[in-house]
């Protein structure tokens, strides 16, 4: 039995302009743009997004409070550095969000550079993800894939008092 | 607008608005079936549109004829037998499997997407208005649906031999979209909707490129296209079920 489960995407979304970037659920798909459609078709079903981001969940290196108490810090690698985006999460309940972006040569060494460039910042978890891995939503795509919800408003559960007129119907008999 | 042409411009807004409804119809027969979550989703998103679509078609041709725009649209929908249907065949066709559905969704969204960009520009400023609105979600629906198509066609051999069985079943169909609407002649003349056969023609040279970008083949016979005023026996069995809840009584306000 081959396992034909797609791989994972993390999906993140930036409800306005001046929002913070959030992580709001997962996705599979084959691939970076089916995992953006699926992404915008199971998250953005109300016109509350300007941007949407999927990642592949193993392109993320997580670190909780935890891990970063027992383990040895990682030194500066020499190396080739990337760009990762930083992101926190700040409580159980809260969504993780972008803080910032930092510059290393591993995904360990990026936690290490987040820590020092952001002190004031104190999440429970730290996430960092290569910006290469990024797929973003392209702002030309944005009013079909977004703003079109504003005008939905045949989704609005109002507009379908269903219930209420089969139950009317029963009650006159004419259901069998 | 003159008053001929606002008889011609209601039947022709009705036979695209059958054409969404039914499609739409089809595509919801897919929630609870789909082959992955996430698909079920998108296509429940997608029969929502297009049925919102047929909604905002069926509204203006009742404000045409002068009728209550919260009542018409229902009395269209559901008080016509298949008779009275001016949609084309394809959108009426069962569901098939996942490819035929994709691929239909691919041939629809396609040329409504050509159609929406011209009636865009339309000299009647309400119609001009609604196309624009509804052209964006269609250009997302065809990105969804390229996507699927191209995926499919060259998947795997099981995906590439059902869309390309796909292809070869709704390909003859897929001429209809070169017919006339209803009242197009006119309303043509007049600069208020484009013809269907120079979008068809349009339509024809890209879906071409496309498709065989997908890997599958083209089947260039002529076709004879039914008017729209022709259906299959498909399309009764779909009005049964779709207008089963509203005439169970026909005095009822929803």
């Amino acid at each position: 039995m081959t396992d034909t489960q797609w791989p994972r995407y993390m999906v993140f979304q930036q409800e306005g302009p001046d929002q913070p970037v959030v992580h709001n659920g997962t996705v599979h798909a084959p691939d970076a743009e089916l995992a953006m459609l699926n992404a915008r078709d199971v998250f953005v079903r109300r016109p509350e997004a300007v941007a949407l981001w999927v990642v592949p969940a193993d392109a993320i290196f997580t670190q909780t409070q935890e891990e970063l108490a027992k383990n040895e810090l990682a030194g500066e690698a020499s190396g080739y550095r990337v760009e990762y985006y930083v992101f926190g999460k700040f409580a159980q309940q809260a969504q993780c969000r972008q803080i910032g972006q930092v510059a290393a040569s591993s995904p360990q060494t990026a936690v290490q550079a987040a820590i020092a460039a952001f002190p004031d910042q104190q999440p429970l978890w730290w996430w960092v993800l290569p910006i290469s891995a990024v797929r973003k939503s392209e702002s030309t795509q944005a009013e079909s894939m977004f703003l079109a919800a504003r005008y939905k408003t045949f989704k609005d559960q109002a507009e379908y008092p269903v219930v209420s007129m089969m139950r009317q119907l029963r009650d006159k008999g004419k259901l069998g | 607008m003159q008053r001929a042409h606002q008889y011609a411009l209601s039947g022709y807004l009705i036979a695209m608005a059958d054409d969404e409804l039914i499609l739409g119809h089809r595509d919801s027969e897919w929630t609870g079936h789909a082959p992955i979550l996430e698909e079920d989703i998108a296509f429940a998103n997608l029969a929502l549109d297009e049925i919102g679509h047929a909604k905002l078609w069926y509204e203006l041709a009742a404000d045409l004829l002068g009728e209550d725009q919260t009542i018409y649209p229902d009395r269209l929908v559901y008080f016509r037998d298949a008779t009275q249907f001016r949609n084309l065949q394809m959108v009426e066709l069962p569901k098939g499997d996942w490819a035929l559905s994709t691929l239909r969704q691919y041939l629809f969204d396609s040329l409504e997407a050509l159609r929406l960009e011209v009636l865009k520009h339309s000299r009647y400023t309400p119609l001009a208005e609604i196309a624009a609105r509804i052209r964006t979600e269609e250009l997302y629906h065809l990105r969804h649906s390229r996507a699927w198509v191209l995926r499919l066609g060259l998947g795997t051999e099981e995906s590439h031999s059902r869309m390309q069985a796909a292809l070869d079943a709704l390909w003859p169909y897929a001429q209809q979209l070169a017919e006339r609407l209803p009242g197009e002649r006119d309303l043509h003349a007049a600069g208020i909707v484009p013809s269907s056969a120079a979008l068809f023609d349009r339509w024809h040279i890209d879906a071409v490129e496309f498709l065989t970008k997908a890997g599958l083949q083209v089947n260039f016979q002529q076709f004879l296209a039914p008017s729209r005023r022709e259906h299959t026996e498909h399309l009764p069995a779909l009005l049964a079920d779709l207008q089963s809840v509203a005439r169970l009584d026909p005095e009822a306000t929803w």
